[in-house]
């Protein structure tokens, strides 16, 4: 038998697997904490929190999650009677009938989210003109929209998971309490819908789920409104930032969060289940509990949260700028020193001020004044690559009458000056 | 009308006026509401030309193919012939669904057979969170996080050139292989789950049995495992490729500045052409040409429309 080794391909599998799983949520993760203004994870230039600084102040942003939370709601609202009124039709149907129906409900979930939303927008727009309804009714409205073309699959989604948990359901359990006197609705209330709370809740929380997160039919349906997830999508395609990252920390450690207290709780029913909790350790029983867990996560959160406010990157980020700068000047000075090689004729006009600047500060060690007055340009190219997308801007503009300056000793003072000008704004967005 | 109508009064006798009211109004709102009439009025609005909303409902509104002649000639002004463009982008859109969705099978059904067949308890239920959590963060931030990975200065460029694999960066975003990662890693789910419901409830001992009377592990997977988990198989492909064949963040995000995807051409005519009735013509025809391949393919395989969801 070949058991041996063969026995552990399955595991290097499921291990590789999930590194691809979790891998480039990971890499985005890390790069959230990189100061550099691309996300990136090499090189790393600083570890920094501004970047969630950045995103609480995004009123954009803060304004699609508010609309995609009012349209979540209205989506659980909506979508998920129906899908309960779908799955319990299809549970009382005969089965001819109900394999044609299910068709029917079940094709929403695979025509494209595109066609939904343009069909939606379509089909209310046509409404509106045809009963000359305003360009200000419920017709042409964003967050209305939405939910109408959200509901139309999320709907089929609840109805799957209604469906699975009917196909268990007694139903002699009904026609017991018939028999006992009960009317049809009371049976459907005090019986059908208390077996069915488990699935009620779960498939509430896929529809908010499924609509927060949904972007095919909602880039279509919200018009001139925005959500999470188009101003995300804007974002990404209009430049990527760091800030996109830290959404996705956000939300990956809300995720972690939630499933470790589920698995908690899980973990707490079964043993519950098989009877060994353990009732004669209260400090275990204490330790065990959802609960607690759920606590003692959010504590972790919120001090890594308090960490991160506190945390002062600025002079890390600062370190990071200067080396950009010196770099940049020794490639300036390289540059220059080609071109008088080329030019060893023509040592004027030009090249004489370029060159006495820089035969006075040859050494090197004041080459932040050197250079600056020789080729703003170039001094001002590091600030544009520099992180923190609004610090290298100031800095800039401060920077710009040093340059002009002639003297190199002047040059070096508002150089010197310019930092804690620079370190304020990067400062604030903390 | 009379079985209808006893079938109704059964229905109501059955649930009690309210309930049956409920049941009846929800499912005919989403069925018809949401559901029939407005794929209808893009049907209706797609034979329809582009007009100012003054002119609707005048004498110029008529019903026209004009729109779907665009799409398989093109423009009247331009060279005769098919228009190349749009039905080679629709093509291209559907091969690489195709492809993604067999990349999904092939990483999925490993996996999904490790986990029905071996996990059990709360390793089992660990994997299947595992499986869960990645799915909690949007298509955008997915599509975002292979920007970062398959970027020019990406995590696999600066490994791969430090490594000395290659020298100059890569284009993975322009070559269109970061697409083809991010859209199979974006519906790996809906791959998984059919496959893990339909192989979880295969008897162990179907599969003992047959090491017992010789069949090596291929044969056991070819034999027994794969045609018992067909529906799954067929579920968790038609939906990866109806999605896949409909995405459009992870093109938007991902793919390369010369490579369209369909519904990014819908898209456009909507958004930024402005034609809406164009519009809704190519998504007709991504609709038609979507099912007609699915229903195609459940035709070749031999399985019912019956199986997708569960």
């Amino acid at each position: 038998m070949t058991r041996g080794p063969a026995i552990l391909l399955p595991f290097l599998y499921l291990a590789l697997f999930f590194a691809y799983l979790f891998g480039p949520l990971i890499i985005m993760a890390i790069t959230a904490f990189n100061s550099a203004g691309f996300p990136r994870v090499s090189p790393w230039e600083c570890l920094t929190f501004g970047w969630f600084g950045k995103l609480a102040q995004d009123a954009r942003l803060l304004e699609g999650i508010g609309n995609s939370l009012i349209i979540g709601v209205g989506v659980v609202l909506i979508a998920v009677p129906i899908g309960l009124a779908a799955a319990l039709t299809l549970s009382q149907v005969g089965p001819r009938l109900r394999a044609s129906l299910y068709t029917v409900f079940i094709a929403p979930i695979l025509v494209p989210g595109v066609v939904i939303g343009l069909s939606t927008l379509i089909f209310w727009d046509r409404l509106g003109s045809a009963l000359g309804a305003g360009y200000d009714t419920l017709f042409y409205d964003g967050i209305f929209l939405t939910i109408a073309g959200q509901v139309t699959f999320i709907a089929a989604y609840s109805m799957l998971v209604f469906l699975s948990r009917i196909q268990r359901f007694d139903p002699t359990l009904t026609e017991a309490a018939l028999d006992m006197g009960a009317t049809p609705t009371q049976a459907f209330v005090k019986v059908l819908l208390p077996f069915m709370a488990p699935a009620i809740g779960s498939a509430a929380v896929l529809a908010f789920l499924a609509s927060m997160e949904n972007y095919n039919t909602t880039v279509f349906t919200v018009v001139a409104e925005s959500t999470f997830t188009t101003v995300l999508a804007s974002k990404v395609r209009y430049g990527l930032d760091p800030s996109i990252s830290a959404v996705a920390v956000i939300i990956v450690a809300g995720t972690l969060v939630a499933a470790t207290v589920f698995e908690v709780a899980k973990r707490r029913q079964t043993r519950a289940a098989s009877g060994l909790l353990a009732l004669d350790r209260p400090a275990l029983k204490l330790i065990a509990h959802p609960v607690f867990v759920a606590a003692l996560l959010a504590a972790l959160v919120g001090w890594v949260a308090w960490t991160g406010a506190n945390h002062d990157s600025s002079v890390c980020e600062m370190r990071v700028l200067e080396d950009k700068r010196a770099v940049q000047e020794r490639l300036e000075q390289e540059r220059r020193e080609r071109l008088r090689e080329l030019a060893p004729a023509a040592p004027s006009q030009g090249g004489s001020q370029g060159g006495g600047a820089g035969g006075a500060f040859a050494p090197g060690s004041l080459a932040p004044g050197g250079a600056a007055p020789a080729a703003p340009g170039g001094a001002f190219a590091p600030g544009s690559l520099v992180p923190g997308g609004a610090a290298p801007a100031s800095p800039g503009g401060a920077f710009a009458p040093g340059s002009l300056t002639p003297g190199g000793g002047a040059a070096k003072q508002p150089g010197g000056a310019f930092a804690p000008a620079g370190l304020a704004p990067s400062a604030g967005s903390d | 009308m009379t079985g209808f109508r006893a079938f109704l009064a059964g229905f109501v006798d059955r649930n009690g006026l309210p309930v049956a009211i409920y049941l009846g109004v929800a499912v005919t709102i989403w069925v018809f509401l949401l559901v029939a009439l407005p794929q209808l009025a893009m049907l209706d609005f797609s034979f329809r030309h582009n007009l100012p909303p003054s002119k609707m409902g005048g004498p110029e509104d008529v019903y026209t193919l004009e729109q779907y002649r665009y799409f398989f000639l093109g423009s009247e002004i331009g060279p005769e012939g098919w228009n190349a463009l749009d039905i080679g982008v629709l093509v291209k859109t559907l091969i690489a669904a195709v492809a993604v969705t067999l990349i999904d099978l092939a990483i999925c059904y490993p996996v999904a057979y490790l986990l029905a067949q071996s996990a059990r308890g709360a390793a089992g239920r660990l994997m299947v969170l595992a499986l869960i959590v990645p799915f909690w963060v949007n298509e955008i931030l997915r599509a975002f996080a292979f920007r970062i990975l398959f970027g020019a200065t990406g995590v696999l460029n600066e490994l791969g050139m430090s490594a000395g694999l290659w020298s100059a960066p890569i284009d993975f975003v322009g070559e269109d292989v970061a697409l083809y990662a991010g859209l199979s890693y974006a519906y790996i789910l809906l791959m998984i789950f059919p496959l893990y419901n339909a192989i979880e409830s295969l008897d162990r001992n179907q599969i003992e049995a047959a090491r017992d009377m010789g069949a090596s592990i291929l044969q056991v997977h070819r034999k027994v495992v794969i045609p018992y988990a067909k529906p799954g198989i067929a579920s968790g492909s038609t939906m990866v490729f109806m999605l896949t064949a409909g995405a459009l963040a992870a093109p938007q995000i991902l793919g390369g500045p010369s490579n369209l995807w369909f519904t990014q051409i819908v898209y456009q005519w909507f958004n930024d052409g402005g034609n809406w009735p164009r519009g809704s013509a190519y998504a007709i025809v991504l609709l038609a040409v979507c099912i007609g391949f699915v229903m195609l393919m459940m035709r070749v395989f031999r399985v019912s429309i019956g199986a997708i969801g569960r």
